[in-house]
């Protein structure tokens, strides 16, 4: 190819590039996204499953690796015993867990969509996660995605097999709350991770005149727009500070998000109702 | 054609090996830039016909994996790609040092790329010193990024059948 050529192939693929990027419709690059996402979400899954199975076997053999430390001299049977042992402890914390899940799900006044959470943010740029089920499963945009701890998020991007769920402390997740037992409304808006990786969000443009304290409750308020589906009543966070508008015409609140993302492997997508959950 | 899967394939698993790695939080919340290297190996090891493939793949599946739009992946890694690939001839491709400084500055290039891209699009909001962070966490982890997935790639290669123009031995 000569010199000529080059410059001429270079222009029209930054050209195609420039045009991809800034002008590609929303819609183009959904489907775009969702074909990509399509073809991954299969490996998501297996690497997640395997992920959980490593970090089942892990637990196990830190718990024979201390017994056998702790009794040396005992026999092969009760080595064995003790494996039989931590497999029980395994089994029992997950039946409790799933237990809890379950009457979370069984106790809630709407209905809701149990999801496995397959990966998380490629980039770090985001606060997300990936959810295994979409809109052939009933999800829909802008639903909120709630724990058994409170709020985690909202969903977007969804396309016909996974879904994305914007965490409660991006930038990008912005809703309407309230301050329990206060009858207080606010705007709450993510702020991203401290540098201990600790979520963080704040809640805006609440009253100047209404006494709020650290500790205090953060749930929905049960408004919503864009067609989203927020049930009232749901824990956000708590306070962690407060001050005063730089207008001196409301106050601000830093948040703890209540919801420990890292450590969840499901969530629940609530998918229709707008009723409130009982404290 | 072993060569062309292992791209894809490894590509691919790069991608997962992304998705699965933890965000640091003392470098801005970003993860290392694992597709990024994959994008300035084929780009320092091939010819452009390989490097453009192998770029492209890896900026598809950055970008189709992130939120937001189509773009801080796909102007990122040929921007990387090309300025790599031009010089390639005139270093030490395969020098420890040299991966060092490449893994650095490849993955600083392509966060300015995503900084500005995010910055103007209004997608992200902007803090200097974020960015910055962001900016040289990204050169650390590039850094150790490119000479392991250098390495790996060369293990797995040297393992791949060869050719010799009578069928695969």
């Amino acid at each position: 190819m000569d010199f000529r050529n080059k410059k001429l192939v270079y222009a029209a693929a930054a050209g195609l590039l420039l045009v991809v990027v800034f002008v590609l419709p929303a819609s183009l690059s959904r489907k775009g996204k969702g074909a990509v996402r399509g073809v991954v979400a299969p490996a998501e899954r297996g690497t997640a499953g395997l992920g959980k199975r490593l970090a089942e076997a892990a637990s196990a053999i830190r718990g024979i690796g201390g017994a056998v430390e702790e009794n040396r001299d005992l026999s092969l049977d009760l080595v064995r015993l003790q494996a039989e042992l931590n497999s029980l402890r395994e089994a029992e914390a997950d039946n409790i867990r799933l237990r809890r899940a379950f009457n979370f799900h069984r106790q809630a006044p709407h209905s809701m969509i149990p999801c496995d959470v397959i990966s998380r943010n490629i980039s770090g740029w985001w606060n997300s996660v990936r959810i295994g089920k979409g809109t052939a499963d009933g999800i829909a945009d802008n639903r909120a995605v709630i724990s058994p701890d409170g709020l985690v998020g909202k969903t977007t991007e969804v396309s016909k097999r996974s879904c994305e769920v914007l965490l409660v402390c991006d930038p990008a997740c912005r809703l309407s709350a309230k301050i329990r037992g206060k009858n207080v409304f606010g705007l709450v808006r993510g702020v991203g991770t401290n540098l201990k990786g600790q979520p963080i969000a704040r809640m805006d443009f609440i009253d100047k005149d209404t006494v709020i304290r650290v500790g205090d409750e953060v749930v929905t308020s049960g408004l919503s727009g864009a067609g989203g589906v927020f049930p009232k009543g749901v824990r956000i966070g708590y306070i962690t500070a407060t001050e005063r508008d730089r207008s001196g015409l409301f106050q601000n609140a830093q948040l703890a998000p209540s919801a420990t993302v890292s450590l969840l492997d499901y969530v629940f997508v609530v998918s229709d109702t707008v009723t409130e959950v009982k404290p | 054609m072993m060569d062309r899967i292992l791209l894809f394939g490894g590509i691919a698993l790069g991608a997962l090996i992304q998705l699965f790695l933890p965000a640091w939080p003392v470098f801005g919340g970003i993860k290392p830039p694992v597709l990024a290297a994959f994008a300035l190996y084929y780009a320092l090891h091939r010819s452009p016909r390989g490097m453009w493939i192998a770029v492209f793949w890896a900026a598809l599946l950055h970008d189709g994996l992130d939120l937001g739009g189509f773009g801080p992946a796909l102007i990122g890694f040929p921007l990387i790609g090309v300025l790599a690939h031009r010089i390639r001839l005139e270093i030490f491709v395969d020098g420890f040092v040299t991966q060092m400084v490449f893994g650095a500055l490849g993955a600083m290039l392509a966060m300015l790329v995503a900084v500005l891209l995010y910055t103007a699009t209004g997608q992200r909001p902007f803090h200097f010193g974020y960015a910055l962070l962001r900016i040289i966490g990204s050169g650390l982890l590039g850094m150790v990024a490119l000479p392991l997935v250098s390495w790996s790639m060369k293990k797995l290669e040297a393992a791949l059948p060869k050719r010799r123009g009578y069928g695969w031995q």
